[in-house]
């Protein structure tokens, strides 16, 4: 049974890999700019917010639940950065800023995971609810306005480039790493698996599948401000719309990298590599050169890639005449 | 006892908030609760409800719909771009609303036929019809229908928009489908028990791709309604409209997991967001506090649900 779900998951990565190098070498024979040290680095930095966060919903999915508030939180947070940092406006210092946003990111997050846990409110109707208020809030703290005079300390979150790559990616890196090993070689992981696989069989094996929740909430929370952070100030300007149907683009990474939307199956390298391939998207509809209009088509593309990953299962699903495997990669209703 | 069990009854809440809501509206600015101002706000809501009517269904046998905002944008583009290529009005509406038709069956045809998870199907036809929307369309909206097409937006028979009789008129049909019809059962046996359901002879499959083609034929219908009420089709109207729908399905009682909820709650909650909504932009002018308010109806009404719930067993 192992061995099966490894062979799975290593077919969705081999897969997602194989996928990814034929779009990038594709468009690079085309047009060889294209594989140029620049034109990565755009898009590692474009897709860094999108693996930073996804590394925290691919756990929060594992565990059954799910986070549709990342995005509000986002712009949420980035009005936050605006406000405390503008010299016009409260003007404190950058390591105030970052402090105050992060434990505002982890705080937010927490009050979704308790409204879950102790709430019993199901998660995508609290962090649906939360979405539409958090939205709101921003609205309502940036009056319509734009911030354009962050200092420079904070637009060096965005623009420094430390030992020559962007804090961006960096901090993606970093946050791959972390939670994979959070997901793989520690307790919590363990737990967080255990939850999303079954929650009463884990609740009875004694792990605490509420404090794992509210955990995995707090986490997205801390990851959703951590990308705001170093994705936001590479702009010099603030604005409510900010993360606008973020979450429906990290949760396709995390769901297109073959994670069970079900919970207790899948991880954090499906998400990178699904992550890496959406963002390959657009640029590779502009290079091509298909005409300014190519990239109408970029949402349709992105869809059809969902279906695509999901379809592959069924292929395999009937190679293996082995429904029970499917029903776990897929999240197959019962 | 009846009276306690109907005080218990997630409807009678939301009755209730909404008559506060009404009370309070007609206390502070009486001219909002004027019958004609009501009649001429109430198309607003028209898609909103008409949409919430099949998701009602959908959620009741314990799936979800993400797409159909995206089905909706579909068919008022096919609706647009066929008219002005040529096809009369109504032959164009046809064609609208059987693109809708269309959606909804492929979204039900992956979940029925291939058994994924409704989620995951309606998160990437969410995307991939609104981005075919924009393909087809190139992001340009399609205006100039005629004045005998655009009465079912803005006409009114005595005073009673047009568009609002077609939602009452929808309203009846779901509500006596849910209640009294075998379709109607079997949608609630689903969602409480799918393998019951099967077991006692229910068909699975054909069911949920009659939900989900309900839900895009309905979401065809609300997309030419809403370019009757616009005067114009184009690939991003009514953006993240789905929240919405499934905020005001779920305000009115129905559980996210099937099985209990009915169409009268729904109506409910469409009305209390309506009403809010409109009165909040009507006195305060203020976009803003509306997204405050309704995401925390949404959240404190589930959780105040929870505990009435809970005290009821």
């Amino acid at each position: 049974m192992t061995t099966r779900l490894r062979t799975l998951a290593t077919n969705r990565l081999l897969l997602l890999g194989g996928l990814l190098a034929i779009v990038f070498l594709g468009v690079s024979v085309a047009h060889p700019g294209y594989a140029s040290a620049q034109n990565i680095r755009d898009l590692l930095v474009q897709c860094a917010p999108v693996v930073i966060i996804g590394c925290a919903m691919t756990l929060v999915i594992l565990t059954g639940e799910i986070d549709v508030s990342v995005g509000s939180m986002m712009g949420l947070l980035a009005a936050g950065i605006g406000i405390l940092s503008s010299p016009e406006r409260l003007g404190l210092p950058a390591g105030v800023v970052v402090a105050a946003v992060v434990a505002g990111g982890i705080l937010l997050g927490g009050v979704n995971g308790m409204l879950v846990v102790a709430g019993r409110v199901p998660s995508i109707i609290v962090t649906l609810g939360m979405m539409t208020v958090l939205r709101g809030v921003t609205e309502i703290l940036m009056g319509g306005e734009w911030i354009t005079d962050l200092p420079a300390s904070v637009r060096y979150l965005g623009t420094g480039e430390p030992l020559g790559l962007p804090l961006s990616i960096w901090t993606a890196m970093a946050a791959v790493v972390a939670t994979v090993v959070v997901a793989r070689k520690t307790p919590l992981g363990l737990h967080i698996y255990a939850t999303g696989g079954n929650s009463t069989a884990a609740a009875m094996a004694r792990v605490h599948v509420g404090v794992v929740r509210v955990t995995v909430f707090a986490i997205a929370g801390l990851m959703t401000a951590v990308a705001t952070l170093v994705s936001v100030p590479q702009q010099s300007v603030i604005e409510s719309g900010i993360g606008v149907g973020f979450e429906l683009l990290v949760i396709t990474a995390v769901v297109v990298g073959g994670t069970s939307i079900s919970g207790g199956y899948g991880g954090v390298a499906g998400t990178v590599l699904a992550a890496l391939l959406l963002a390959n998207i657009r640029p590779a509809l502009l290079y091509l050169d298909l005409g300014d209009r190519a990239t109408f088509w970029e949402r349709a593309i992105q869809g059809a890639f969902i279906l695509a990953a999901v379809l592959s299962d069924r292929c395999r699903w009937f190679r293996r005449a082995d429904g029970k495997a499917v029903t776990i990669t897929t999240g197959g209703s019962p | 006892m009846k009276l306690l069990s109907l005080a218990r009854r997630w409807e009678t809440v939301l009755a209730a908030v909404l008559a506060i809501v009404l009370g309070t509206a007609a206390w502070l600015d009486p001219a909002f609760m004027a019958l004609s101002t009501q009649l001429e706000l109430s198309t607003h809501a028209v898609e909103l409800l008409i949409v919430a009517l099949p998701m009602t269904f959908v959620i009741l046998s314990g799936g979800i719909d993400l797409s159909v905002g995206s089905s909706l944008a579909l068919a008022a583009v096919i609706f647009g771009l066929s008219y002005e290529a040529g096809a009369p009005v109504w032959a164009a509406s046809v064609l609208g609303v059987l693109t809708g038709s269309l959606c909804g069956i492929v979204n039900g045809a992956f979940i029925a036929g291939a058994r994924v998870h409704p989620l995951i199907v309606t998160l990437a036809t969410l995307a991939a019809y609104r981005g075919l929307a924009e393909g087809i369309s190139l992001g340009r909206p399609i205006s100039g229908f005629p004045d005998r097409f655009l009465a079912i937006g803005e006409g009114s028979v005595g005073g009673v928009p047009y568009s609002l009789l077609i939602a009452v008129a929808a309203v009846l049909a779901f509500a006596l489908t849910s209640t009294r019809t075998v379709f109607g059962r079997r949608v609630y046996a689903i969602g409480s028990n799918e393998i019951a359901a099967r077991y006692a002879g229910v068909p699975i499959a054909r069911m949920k791709l009659w939900l989900y083609g309900i839900a895009g034929t309905v979401a065809g219908l609300a997309g030419i309604i809403h370019v009757a009420r616009r005067n114009t089709a184009k690939a991003d109207v009514l953006p993240q409209v789905e929240l919405d729908v499934i905020t005001a399905v779920v305000l009115g009682g129905t559980s996210i997991f099937g099985g209990r909820g009915s169409v009268v709650g729904t109506v409910l909650g469409v009305l209390v967001i309506h009403e809010v909504r409109e009165f909040v932009g009507w006195r305060w002018q203020r976009d803003e506090l509306i997204l405050v308010v309704v995401g925390s109806i949404l959240i404190v009404s589930v959780l105040a649900h929870n505990l009435v719930a809970r005290r009821a067993r």
